[in-house]
């Protein structure tokens, strides 16, 4: 509810939102583009005091860096989606974004803010974790980097704390012999938060007939993203055979820790998790064979 | 911009400059006013609608320096310097913009509560895209609800206005 005390902040640089952070601690709440503070504020609870961190210089930008990407936290949603460096390099990633809310949100909300949100079911989540990406992160102690499969500690909670801020996302070029799948299962075509999410990585042989390597995210399905790390360990170094997918995909189900909401239960989350991994890793494998024929 | 005292019950306010539908302003606001409360409540700008007030519904739908946003979840501070059009601000001086002749000859309004919504999210795809398929239209569309139409002449409208535009004529 809108009371009119709160405090309000700008920051313009990184050491100056820190120090706000560390002189306010849990009263203050971080904006980047607003479409979850404002919700929250408007219909739960407003802030003692609002840190709005866009005015600080060289948050937003998407560049090639060292092998891989360097993304800024405040790099918007469209800006990924619309992004030809994300779609040739990073299609997991790119796909998420497609699947993002509606075009009026994805020209506001930043990936940033979608991480540091850290809901289960962020849209740019599990990408992150099979693209094994990095948090750049500055504590009041200084900065440090974070791979994002320990960032995300619970429901809403990360590393960063109440006196952290997220500098910089590093994701790596996944390896040239891969293909991945981001899959969202929800109930309508648009403006949907996931039931389930998968993000599925495969790094194929020569011969595309096994798998050097593969990562599955999960969304929606724990109290964080998480990796599916047993069910990748089944089909890790074996031929790509429909019954050793099926055992992958069972596999991953058991590792999915959901819930049940009113989006769906427990069990038929479990369900879904074990549908989309079949049809996820199916549709990588088939999609390598046809990169490999051509 | 003023910090108050954490005792004091002075109310603090942010100073902005932005341009409005083309006319330039200078705003005292409160920190944490939405830009749709902003336009409606400090401007008087009334074509833009409250509706889910979440972010999901599209009728607060305004452009924000060229990009549709839902004005109810962006902050009012955040639209500093910038230039913001509202459905006041497509027309030019009598002559409505295409897509609103489109919406009223096809009949694509019945409530009318999402229509200024529709209008700028049609008229922006028109602006990049002059003739979209029906199904770039839709995939253009989805972040605005209807609960009157089902759609149809909404489409058939912005599918009018994108023919109008082309100077093909009115006929779809």
């Amino acid at each position: 509810m809108v009371t009119g005390t709160m405090d309000y902040f700008d920051p313009k640089s990184i050491s100056e939102a820190i120090s706000i952070l560390s002189k306010w601690g849990e009263r203050a709440r971080i904006i980047a583009g607003g479409t979850d503070v404002m919700v929250d504020m408007k219909h739960k609870e407003e802030p003692v005091c609002l840190v709005n961190i866009k005015r600080i210089p060289n948050m937003s930008y998407i560049k090639e860096e060292g092998g891989g990407l360097r993304m800024g936290p405040l790099t918007t949603i469209r800006e990924i989606e619309t992004s030809r460096l994300v779609r040739e390099r990073f299609p997991v990633l790119w796909e998420a974004s497609r699947q993002f809310a509606s075009l009026q949100i994805r020209n506001t909300a930043t990936i940033g803010g979608n991480i540091c949100r850290a809901s289960p079911s962020g849209e740019m989540l599990a990408p992150l974790l099979v693209l094994e990406a990095k948090a750049r992160i500055v504590l009041p102690d200084g900065e440090r980097i974070v791979p994002f499969d320990t960032f995300f500690i619970g429901p809403g909670k990360t590393v960063l704390g109440s006196n952290g801020l997220l500098k910089e996302i590093e994701i790596p070029t996944p390896p040239k012999e891969s293909c991945s799948i981001y899959l969202k299962h929800a109930v309508r075509g648009a403006m949907d938060i996931a039931i389930v999410s998968v993000a599925v990585l495969v790094t194929s042989d020569s011969k595309e007939s096994s798998a050097n390597d593969v990562r599955i995210g999960l969304g929606a399905v724990a109290p964080t993203p998480i990796r599916a790390k047993k069910a990748e360990a089944i089909l890790r170094g074996k031929s790509f055979e429909q019954r050793r997918i099926g055992e992958t995909a069972i596999e991953a189900a058991a590792e999915a820790q959901p819930i049940t909401d009113q989006r769906g239960t427990a069990e038929y989350r479990k369900w879904i998790v074990e549908a989309l991994i079949r049809r996820g890793l199916n549709e990588t494998w088939k999609a390598k064979a046809r990169k490999g024929r051509s | 911009m003023e910090s108050k005292s954490q005792e004091g019950k002075v109310l603090m306010m942010i100073k902005i400059n932005l341009t409005v539908n083309g006319k330039r302003k200078t705003v005292d606001l409160e920190p944490s006013l939405s830009l749709m409360d902003f336009l409606r409540d400090t401007l008087g700008i009334k074509g833009v609608k409250v509706c889910c007030n979440i972010g999901e519904c599209g009728a607060c739908t305004v452009l924000l320096d060229g990009k549709l946003v839902n004005s109810c979840v962006v902050l009012a501070a955040d639209a500093a310097d910038c230039q913001i059009v509202t459905v006041e601000g497509i027309a030019e001086g009598d002559k409505l913009h295409p897509v609103q002749e489109a919406f009223i000859e096809r009949g694509a309004a019945q409530c009318g509560y999402c229509t200024p919504g529709f209008i700028m999210v049609g008229k922006t795809l028109l602006d990049q895209n002059p003739t979209p398929t029906l199904e770039e239209i839709k995939d253009f569309i989805y972040g605005n609800i209807c609960r009157c139409t089902g759609y149809t002449k909404i489409i058939e409208a912005i599918q009018v206005a994108s023919k109008q535009m082309e100077g093909k004529g009115g006929q779809p």
